[in-house]
């Protein structure tokens, strides 16, 4: 069960400060909707806790991530595999930025793929969720660059 | 037929079950009402992906609560044990099939490692800690993509193809030569559905350290099939493994394949010391993991017929898809051919036949295991053809069946159908449903633009196999044959006391085997003790024993009735002694004192306390030319079989064939498009019945399983091998309220093949699900419909008349007219 998003919106900052902001664990992941907590393992690898909380399944997910694509200050790409209540999940995240009159566009694609007894009980959940989350962490991302 | 014919009291009479008392008063003993001092608990942990490696397991989290004893994983597991036996022959032969997954998860919900705690709670919590890391694979969903060997399931096996034969009889391009119409179907699909037992699997294993024992109590249906598996598996003896069923709250042969976790549980005991180990499996593991019944896709199928519409030839490709490990497979790719012409009296045709293993729960036997796809197959061709050529649905029929006249009839592929008449199942159908006034209606009923449809669905319940057939998957399998064994005993003091090798579900064999010795001995079935559900210390089992593959009423009724007549001829010989007369002169009844043997016409009697006391207790009264008689009768039934031509795919596979015809009227609605019987017919015919009220309840029980699995059963995966219906929220089994009112008839045609005439029954689940298709292909031919898939609900339904995505005939059927 695939969930693809997609988007753009702009910011007043350069495509370079964009970007680095993007690839520094630190600043990035706590926008992950519902942040916990986060371990730093290396300059491309990060855990991060997220609670989740789809209808009557609630919990922590503990999601590995990694940062697969890092083209400054053209392209950055996540990838992460996580656990969770009654499944796993994995989702993968990218920014294209390119120069724009105000600042920087920022194209992004996101898709997350659930398996397990997870897509069963929630699957119709899934997408409207997800759909909502993603928004909270482009928000954020627009907040945090403004 | 036995050597001394019985007077028929009670076979054939309509006796409450002597099961009911204490089942209906839940007094039944199940696998899970037994507690064992120092009992354990196990819960597995599952893969959440369908195809994916496993690169670490960390069992330190679960290991560390308190109350837990240790966790498995399926590296241990390898370390301790052998593969499973594979039936197939290489390259699947060389598969190494673990009851825990070992490198790799090919399934969603493959159990990979377990967690033992002291109790059920603490074993929910520890598996929850377990850690498990995994690198995603492609997974393969679809047995046609698995052929194409993109992503391999099984390494060892270099190749997703399972099995592959060709079944080719008579003469096929004469047939198509000569033919005056050829239909021509792109493709048809049978679904993938279970059962839905009360009672999931159980399992109980005791690996006692004091004499290197398992004892295992559970609820397996096939136990003497399991424990080859598992003594192989295991590396033990196979007489060191006891098994013992009670109790067991349906099966529909799902319970045949649950040997996996009865291995785990005895590693898992020997590892604790020898502490029993008991399972429960939820109904999310039930529905997920334990297994499913086959998925079949059919194409490129061709039908000749001549000009009156009788069918002359068939050629068709079928893919079976058996999941992600064959187990019991692929004796499924032969066994459709014991109704290789359902009920047709075509002799040309041509199936080649292929099964893949895929990213899904494995197939087990479920009930009309491997039959009811093809019978459902066959049954949609030649309804196709009827609306194709324009000739009535039972004049198709009719021209088409193999006649009564024609019985016992030999099929292209050499099997020999016992008994039947087919043609009179359908008037009598016809005369429950009133066929002529449903027609009027019908025809009203379009008028007024509602769609409604009158479908026959006719389907063969072949039983008593001839495990011969497996030789035709593999030759080196060592298998032909059936048996069953039976013990008959009068007691110490003079009770008698029947064992079977077959461990029921709710079929009755308690009522049955008595009513059968109750013949024999002329006693009332109330003083008969059955032995019920499965031990193999009571020594009367077979290779064969179980329940499974409808044959009890054949197999194992043969068997009782062979140790009930050993049994008898031995109190003739010692009653002939004590009352001093001619065994000629001795009847057998029921007198002040209970049951007795009578000298005819001098008032002399001894009751049966006597007769078993002279053997067990008194024994200083008999001479010596009796020692012999022990009152304590084995009789193993053996099936006439001779092992099949494996080349030519040639025997006679099975024993009896009942036959069940029935009848739908169904409605789609124009708005909902949720389809609704308004009436419903089910006809049978399993020859002598034992049991009026037992073969009804099995009737309606089948009934209501092929509807379901026609309208609402689904298993359904995604892309990545997701089932999304893992709960009874998504996969919606049939119950009560949504059964309509089953009108139920019966005709009699005696098998030859048994002694009592009888023929196994049970499994004609297919039946509704051919005439569901055939009453929606009737209420949507007009549309441009043609019904290509088994499960058909409102969503499928939209989807092909008002989306039109599916099921459209132009795309689907073509017709080649050559008069």
């Amino acid at each position: 069960m695939a969930i693809k998003f997609g988007g753009e919106f702009e910011v007043k900052r350069t495509p370079e400060e964009v970007y680095d902001f993007l690839t520094d664990p630190k600043k990035f992941a706590p926008l992950l909707p519902d942040f916990q907590s986060m371990t730093v393992q290396d300059a491309t690898h990060f855990k991060v806790k997220v609670n989740v909380g789809i209808s009557y399944i609630k919990g922590a997910a503990d999601v590995r991530m990694e940062l697969t694509e890092a083209d400054r200050p053209k392209r950055a790409q996540y990838k992460g595999n996580g656990r969770v209540s009654g499944g796993n999940v994995s989702l993968t995240a990218g920014f294209d930025l390119s120069p724009s009159d105000s600042g920087t566009k920022v194209a992004w694609q996101g898709e997350a793929q659930v398996f397990g007894g997870l897509a069963s009980v929630a699957g119709g959940l899934l997408e409207p969720l997800g759909q909502k989350n993603l928004q909270k962490l482009i928000d954020g991302l627009q907040t945090a660059l403004q | 037929m036995s050597p001394e014919a019985d007077k028929r009291n009670w076979v054939g009479k309509s006796l409450p079950r002597k099961e009911e008392n204490r089942l209906l008063r839940g007094r039944g003993k199940f696998s899970d009402d037994i507690k064992l001092r120092e009992m354990l608990y196990l819960r597995f942990i599952r893969s959440p992906y369908a195809h994916a490696k496993i690169v670490g397991i960390d069992v330190s989290g679960a290991e560390a609560l308190p109350g837990v004893v240790y966790a498995l994983t399926g590296t241990e597991v390898a370390q301790e044990t052998q593969p499973f036996i594979e039936i197939g022959p290489d390259p699947f032969a060389k598969i190494k099939d673990y009851p825990l997954a070992v490198s790799k998860v090919r399934y969603q919900g493959e159990p990979l490692a377990a967690v033992v705690a002291e109790s059920p709670a603490l074993a929910d919590d520890a598996a929850e800690l377990v850690q498990v890391e995994y690198d995603p694979l492609d997974p393969v969903v679809d047995a046609e993509n698995a052929l194409t060997n993109k992503s391999i399931l099984h390494e060892e096996a270099g190749t997703n193809l399972v099995w592959n034969g060709i079944f080719e009889y008579g003469d096929i391009e004469k047939a198509f030569r000569d033919a005056a119409y050829v239909v021509k179907v792109d493709h048809l699909h049978f679904h993938r559905f279970s059962s839905t037992p009360l009672e999931n699997n159980v399992v109980i294993a005791q690996w006692n350290r004091k004499d290197e024992r398992i004892y295992y109590q559970c609820n397996n249906s096939f136990p003497s099939f399991a424990i080859q598996f598992l003594a192989a598996h295991l590396g033990v003896h196979i007489d060191r493994i006891r098994v013992e069923t009670s109790d067991i709250g349906g099966s529909f042969g799902i319970k045949i394949t649950s040997y996996p976790q009865m291995a785990v549980c005895a590693l898992a005991s020997k590892k604790a010391g020898g502490r029993p180990v008991k399972w429960v499996e939820t109904r999310s593991e039930h529905i997920t993991s334990s297994a499913h019944g086959n998925e079949r896709t059919f194409r490129d199928t061709r039908v000749a017929l001549d000009k009156n519409g009788v069918i002359t030839a068939i050629a068709s490709r079928h893919i079976d898809d058996c999941g992600a490990y064959p187990r019991y497979e692929p004796l499924g790719c032969v066994i459709w051919s014991q109704v290789f012409p359902g009920v047709y009296r075509f002799k040309n045709a041509r199936i080649d036949f292929s099964q893949a293993v895929t990213n899904k729960c494995p197939v087990g036997p479920n009930r009309g295991y491997s039959r009811m796809q093809h019978l459902w197959f066959l049954e949609r061709v030649v309804d196709i053809c009827a609306h194709e050529l324009d000739i009535p649905a039972d004049e198709m029929r009719l021209r088409n069946y193999i006649r009564p006249d024609e019985f016992p009839y030999t099929t292209p592929n050499g099997c020999v159908y016992d008994s039947g008449n087919y043609p009179k199942m359908l008037q009598l159908a016809k005369d429950l449903i009133g066929w002529d006034d449903w027609k009027k209606k019908q025809v009203t009923a379009r008028e007024q633009g509602r769609l409604i449809g009158i479908g026959i669905g006719t389907t063969l319940d072949s039983g008593t196999n001839n495990f011969g057939q497996s030789q035709i998957v593999n030759p080196f399998l060592p298998y032909s044959g059936n048996s069953q064994g039976a013990n008959c005993k009068l007691d110490i003091y003079g009770e008698v006391v029947v064992a079977v090798g077959s461990c029921p579900q709710g079929q009755g064999h308690e009522t049955t085997a008595a009513q059968v010795v109750a013949d024999v001995l002329n006693i009332h079935p109330d003083l008969i003790t059955v032995r019920t559900g499965f031990d193999t210390e009571r020594n009367v089992h077979t290779g064969f024993s179980g329940t499974y593959a409808s044959q009890f009423a054949v197999s194992g009724l043969s068997a009782v009735h062979g140790a009930a007549q050993k049994l008898k001829a031995e109190m003739k010989r010692l009653a002939a002694f004590v009352l001093k007369t001619k065994e000629d002169d001795l009847e057998f009844g029921t007198g002040a004192q209970g049951p007795e043997i009578r000298a005819k016409g001098t008032g002399k009697s001894i009751n049966y306390w006597g007769l078993a006391n002279l053997v067990n207790a008194n024994s200083a009264a008999l001479p010596p030319e009796l020692y012999e008689l022990t009152l304590n009768c084995r009789y193993i039934w053996r099936a006439p079989f001779k092992v099949p031509d494996t080349k030519k795919k040639y025997g006679s596979l099975t024993l009896t064939y009942a036959a069940q015809l029935h009848m739908a009227v169904v409605e789609v609605d124009c708005d909902t498009y949720i389809p609704r019987i308004l009436d419903y017919v089910a006809v049978d015919d399993c020859g002598t019945v034992i049991n009026p009220p037992i073969v009804e309840g099995q009737v309606y029980g089948a009934t209501a399983h092929g509807i379901g699995a026609a309208l609402m059963e689904n298993c359904v995966y995604d892309a990545v091998g997701n089932m999304l219906t893992s709960t009874f929220s998504d996969y919606i089994p049939i119950t009560a309220v949504s059964m309509p009112n089953v009108k139920y008839g019966h005709i009699e045609t005696p098998s030859p093949h048994s002694y009592s005439g009888a023929k196994g029954m049970g499994e004609g689940g297919a039946a509704p699900i051919h005439t569901i298709s055939a009453a929606l292909q009737d209420a949507l031919f007009a549309s441009g419909i043609i019904i290509d898939d088994s499960f058909n609900n409102a969503d499928s339904l939209f989807r092909a008349l008002t989306a039109k995505e599916i099921s459209q005939a132009d795309k689907l059927v073509k017709v080649e007219k050559r008069v």
